[in-house]
């Protein structure tokens, strides 16, 4: 298991120390040492939000806070399988980083709030493609990056056109998912048993 | 310890409120606070006017219209240029002008870590004086600034917060409390307090303790910065906000359907929150339109003062 030592470091650094290690070393499991309630309670959501089962502990002045990841746990792993079988599988296309036509503030706000939104679908989303103008979702500086990353990391596989990275000129700058070209998105098209496209 | 106090003491050390109130004649009492604290920007020029603004609440959350101010300066003069010092007073001076209120002087020290604040005096008739203690079963709450500053400016030091609602949350925090105190004024108000460190639920709480009354809050209709509650789900939670709950816990109830975050934002500190209102019920509806067109967007009647049960808060 992964152990972080986070003691003498106040919040948000106990959290930012732990976002740091699951980016880089993507342990199954990890255990975190601070020193106050606070952050034990803070990593503690970290996380959960991450997917991750927790277990807080104390040990003296040390506050404990153990992460592990889902199918790591046999029974919780048999469950996750079971209703994949009568699940649909939804794909998302995003051709715009705006949502509607009108107001380009609100279309964006509307947008970022609608992918944010989109793990209400649980299992059922499958895929998230972005093309066109979408793409400029997934670039550094992207309002929703971090959320679309936490999707990445929770299993969902997001598609990036290449073409369109390319014709931007974005292509150094994209910071989440797989890029990718026509064929893939056709295939992924058919496969789907839903396609929702904005 | 015991505090000598006189008859012409309307609110004081024995009761803690927002301020002061000492009564000057049967028409005239003055308000007094004072409040300062360290950066919580990094823009100076903005840190002057969050902590004017902040300084200037309490008086109008007594009810009063806040006259003079002076500064309070705690300065690193030798790491430090004076120029900082010198914007950070310009913020607090613009946020004064804005309110009407005049700059009248104020004392300075040199100290390790850089504070600035401000005591500002007010005035207010004695008989409309708006304390925290004076619920009655059957008012409505009303909240006049959204939640989640405490939350947002950890996730600004954690870096992950962009640049946009780094100003939305600076712009929030500087707003005065004054358009709002003075659409207030002419409501049937029986309380009043504002949002600061102890989170909503804190300073309801101090609004309950001894009011013999219960508080249900709708937890869907307070207003909160939306990216605070997705914040507060990834642990970005100042420590501020599990010692308001630590603290409360015994008094608030949260039915099941507050989740978590939700539950965390409630308790989140606020800087220079807004106006806690509690008014006669058949008002409430006409007070937040009032508010909204007053230009006080995110108004909202977020809660109702019950009989029972007695200083409990019920979140659902």
């Amino acid at each position: 298991m992964k152990e972080i030592d986070a003691r003498g470091l106040a919040c948000p650094a106990p959290v930012l120390h732990t976002k740091a290690t699951l980016q880089e070393e993507k342990p199954a499991a990890v255990k975190v040492i601070v020193d106050n309630a606070a952050s034990q309670q803070n990593v503690q959501r970290f996380l959960e939000s991450q997917g991750f089962h927790t277990t807080l502990g104390q040990q003296g002045a040390d506050y404990t806070v153990i992460g592990t990841c889902g199918p790591e746990v046999g029974e919780q792993a048999q469950k996750s399988v079971a209703p994949e079988a009568d699940s649909k599988k939804i794909m998302v296309m995003c051709a715009t980083d705006r949502m509607g036509f009108g107001d380009d503030e609100l279309g964006l706000k509307l947008m970022v709030n609608f992918l944010r939104t989109l793990k209400e679908m649980g299992p059922d989303l499958w895929r998230l493609v972005f093309v066109n103008n979408g793409v400029k979702l997934t670039i550094d500086g992207s309002e929703v990056l971090e959320d679309l990353k936490a999707y990445e990391k929770a299993g969902l596989k997001i598609l990036v056109c290449g073409t369109c990275l390319n014709h931007f000129k974005l292509l150094e700058r994209k910071q989440v998912g797989e890029t990718t070209n026509m064929l893939d998105i056709v295939t992924a098209a058919q496969l789907a048993d839903k396609v929702i496209s904005l | 310890m015991v505090f000598p106090t006189d008859a012409n003491v309307l609110v004081g050390l024995d009761r803690a409120d927002d301020a002061g109130v000492y009564k000057i004649s049967d028409d005239l009492a003055l308000i007094q606070t004072v409040d300062f604290f360290t950066p919580i920007v990094d823009d100076p020029y903005w840190f002057g006017q969050i902590a004017a603004s902040n300084a200037l609440s309490d008086v109008y959350a007594m009810g009063g219209v806040p006259k003079t101010a002076m500064n309070l300066v705690a300065f690193p003069v030798k790491e430090m240029d004076i120029a900082i010092l010198r914007r950070i007073i310009q913020g607090g001076v613009d946020k004064l002008t804005e309110a009407g209120v005049v700059l009248i002087g104020g004392h300075s020290v040199e100290d390790k870590e850089l504070k600035y604040g401000l005591s500002v005096t007010g005035f207010v008739h004695p008989l409309h004086v708006l304390t925290k203690k004076n619920l009655q079963t059957g008012d409505r709450l009303v909240l006049t600034k959204p939640l989640g500053t405490g939350i947002v400016n950890t996730a600004i030091k954690a870096g992950m917060a962009p640049a946009g609602l780094v100003d939305k949350v600076t712009a929030l925090m500087a707003g005065l409390n004054r358009t709002a105190a003075e659409v207030m004024a002419s409501f049937d108000v029986h309380a009043c307090t504002d949002v600061t460190g102890f989170g909503l639920l804190g300073h309801l709480a101090e609004m309950v303790c001894g009011s013999g009354k219960g508080v249900r809050v709708f937890s869907r209709s307070v207003p909160i910065i939306p990216e605070a509650l997705e914040y507060a789900s990834m642990g970005l939670i100042p420590a501020g906000a599990y010692k308001n709950k630590e603290f409360r816990d015994s008094m608030v109830h949260f039915e099941a359907g507050v989740d978590r975050s939700r539950q965390d934002v409630l308790f989140d500190p606020q800087t220079s929150g807004g106006l806690l209102i509690g008014v006669i019920g058949a008002q409430a509806a006409d007070l937040v339109k009032t508010l909204w067109e007053a230009r006080i967007d995110e108004a909202a009647e977020i809660g109702e003062v019950l009989a029972e049960p007695e200083e409990k808060i019920w979140v659902d």
